[in-house]
């Protein structure tokens, strides 16, 4: 359980992260998730108190983590794949963080074989890969068997035997009744792992629902219509509640309707459809929409056509 | 790499016998084995040992072998055989590679602390241990330890070497002279501080770069510096910088007197210089734990 009030943390004029409060359940793995500059990192970084918050508190099971006697078996954290010193060989780095708690070298061992690392245990982790940097970093979370896991992008790295590795692991260890708090910029991966999804946006929370709620609440189910009678079309479904948008000639996205009364409609009137295709909203795309307002960088139009799709469509309502 | 895909099943919870418990809290002797792990896995740590040892011998050596040679060739002036036979017999020719050691043990120190900074194992360190504090005292103290034994090696081998050549020339060092033991432990001691000192000043400024020019440049540039610029303020100023102060453990007693006599500015007894070098490291030791426990890692 993690919980978070009014967390603030300033870096001289620039505010990372703005007076955020949250609760990170335990038995469900919780995703963190926001464009870069969101404030994810810092907000986790505090919460294993590497940064020190300028205002608010977190607590990690009750009490502020520096407070905890045994810190590592109540929180495993992956914040950065290198936090390593690179001329240490795995199994030393593992060795030399479980001895801070009395842990000794079966557990290491046990780590190194849950994550696939005997082969390169030996070698010096100046020469791992990403995903192996990725996999050590996972390993010495492990390492104290914590009540709390924190991993910041965790499947940055891995292949996609990787991916699906760590996917399983943690919803195995959500299962277990443990909190699971992953942060990720890919929408389709929390999808898949998260029951329950933090929003971040500028330094505040934006959504805190669950995955099946966000989809829900800010996108929808829209129908895409193709049509060469579309401008007439619009005029004849426009409504208080329904929401057309043009997405090309000949193209529209209506929301608020249903391809049934779409079509009647067109029926009706004697237009001629090309393409009536409900559309179920993704993650990816409610993500876009949260977010749109709270990205700090923002690419030109022509050169990313998903991004330049949720401003175009705010215009058009 | 082999499939991890099928490891998850055994994971955590898992009550086996290397299952963490309440019995697995940080204290300050655990910490310390983690620094001592830490120490010894590192290449480059072993190796600066090793090199403290063999810079400080060889040189050593060198400064007895020309000094013996150049006391008893028949070309030398008979007013200069005098100085040089009294030279040999300084018990402090014997640790002339000190000088040069601890500019390797001042690297060392620096680059135990500023490594964890450059490759962002300070994280794992403080993730470990959040209190800090115990971290850094830890890491302090294993240096003091391990640099300690290297140097009292080094020192045991610079005489060693030597031996042969002070024999030959009937001045081989006494042992049982209060004074002679006090420069051959003060060569131990001196390296020590500086090493420390070197750890602190890395503590605080984190970036190797700029601490190893901190460092070196406060030993070999700031401190010459200060000792040959003909001003009163320079003058009475150089005798309490660190590694001056310092290094007056490794001096003779007559040597002293002898700057005394020849300079109006202080010159500090060997062991309150030794305390001046010791304030000094205690001092920035202090300001790097301050640091450490206020800043964001």
């Amino acid at each position: 359980m993690i919980t978070a009030e009014n967390l603030t943390k300033t870096y001289g004029p620039k505010t990372a992260v703005d007076g955020i409060s949250f609760t990170v359940e335990p038995g469900k793995v919780t995703g963190f998730l926001g464009p870069n500059g969101a404030g994810k990192s810092t907000t986790m970084r505090m919460i294993v108190g590497l940064d020190r918050p300028t205002a608010g508190i977190v607590t990690v099971n009750g009490r502020p983590y520096a407070r905890h006697r045994s810190p590592l078996t109540e929180v495993g954290a992956l914040l950065e794949a290198k936090a390593v010193h690179t001329g240490r060989s795995a199994t030393n780095h593992l060795r030399a963080v479980a001895a801070t708690h009395g842990l000794g070298r079966g557990r290491v061992e046990e780590v190194i074989e849950m994550t696939g690392l005997q082969t390169v245990a030996g070698k010096r982790v100046g020469g791992f890969s990403l995903g192996m940097g990725q996999r050590l970093g996972i390993a010495a979370a492990l390492l104290g068997d914590p009540r709390t896991l924190i991993l910041d992008e965790p499947v940055n790295g891995l292949d996609p035997e990787g991916v699906l590795w760590v996917r399983t692991l943690m919803r195995e260890l959500a299962g277990q009744g443990r909190t699971i708090f992953l942060s990720s910029h890919l929408m389709s991966e929390m999808a898949l792992t998260a029951d329950h999804i933090l929003v971040i946006g500028r330094g505040r929370i934006i959504a805190d629902a669950s995955v099946a709620d966000i989809i829900a609440r800010s996108s929808g189910t829209t129908v895409l219509v193709r049509s060469p009678h579309a401008a007439q079309l619009i005029e004849l479904l426009r409504g208080p509640d329904v929401t057309c948008t043009a997405m090309e000639p000949g193209a529209v996205e209506v929301a608020g309707t249903t391809a049934q009364v779409i079509g009647e409609a067109a029926a009706a009137a004697g237009l001629v459809l090309h393409e009536l295709a409900p559309r179920t909203g993704t993650l990816e795309d409610s993500y876009m929409s949260l977010t749109a307002d709270a990205v700090e960088y923002h690419s030109s139009p022509a050169a990313s056509p998903m991004a330049s799709a949720a401003p175009s469509k705010e215009q058009a309502r | 790499m082999s499939t991890p895909t099928t490891a998850p099943a055994g994971a955590p919870a898992g009550a086996t016998a290397g299952r963490p418990g309440a019995t697995h809290r940080v204290t300050f002797a655990r910490v310390l084995r983690s620094e001592w792990i830490k120490f010894w896995s590192l290449r480059s740590t072993v190796w600066t040992l090793a090199s403290t040892v063999v810079v400080m011998a060889a040189v050593s050596y060198l400064a007895v072998f020309f000094t013996a040679r150049e006391a008893f060739d028949p070309v030398t002036k008979p007013e200069d055989v005098a100085l040089l036979v009294a030279l040999l017999r300084d018990p402090s020719l014997v640790l002339t590679g000190a000088d040069l050691a601890k500019l390797v043990v001042a690297v060392l120190g620096v680059l135990i602390v500023t490594g964890e900074y450059s490759t962002g194992m300070i994280r794992s360190t403080l993730t470990a241990v959040p209190r800090r504090l115990p971290a850094l005292w830890a890491k302090a103290l294993v240096l003091t330890a391990v640099t300690a034994i290297t140097a009292a090696v080094a020192v045991v081998l610079s005489w060693v070497v030597a031996l042969p050549t002070l024999h030959a020339h009937d001045a081989a060092l006494d042992l049982a002279d209060p004074q002679t033991r006090r420069i051959l432990l003060g060569g131990v001691l001196y390296l020590v501080a500086v090493c420390l000192l070197a750890f602190a000043v890395g503590a605080i400024v984190r970036l190797s770069a700029g601490a190893l020019a901190a460092v070196l440049g406060l030993l070999l540039v700031v401190e010459v510096m200060f000792r040959t610029i003909p001003a009163d303020f320079f003058r009475n100023v150089s005798p309490f910088l660190p590694g001056t102060a310092g290094h007056q453990l490794l001096a003779t007693q007559a040597g002293i007197e002898q700057a005394r006599a020849t300079s109006s500015a202080p010159v500090l007894d060997p062991w309150t210089g030794y305390g001046v070098m010791l304030a000094w490291v205690a001092v920035l030791l202090a300001v790097a734990a301050v640091l450490l426990r206020r800043r964001d890692a």
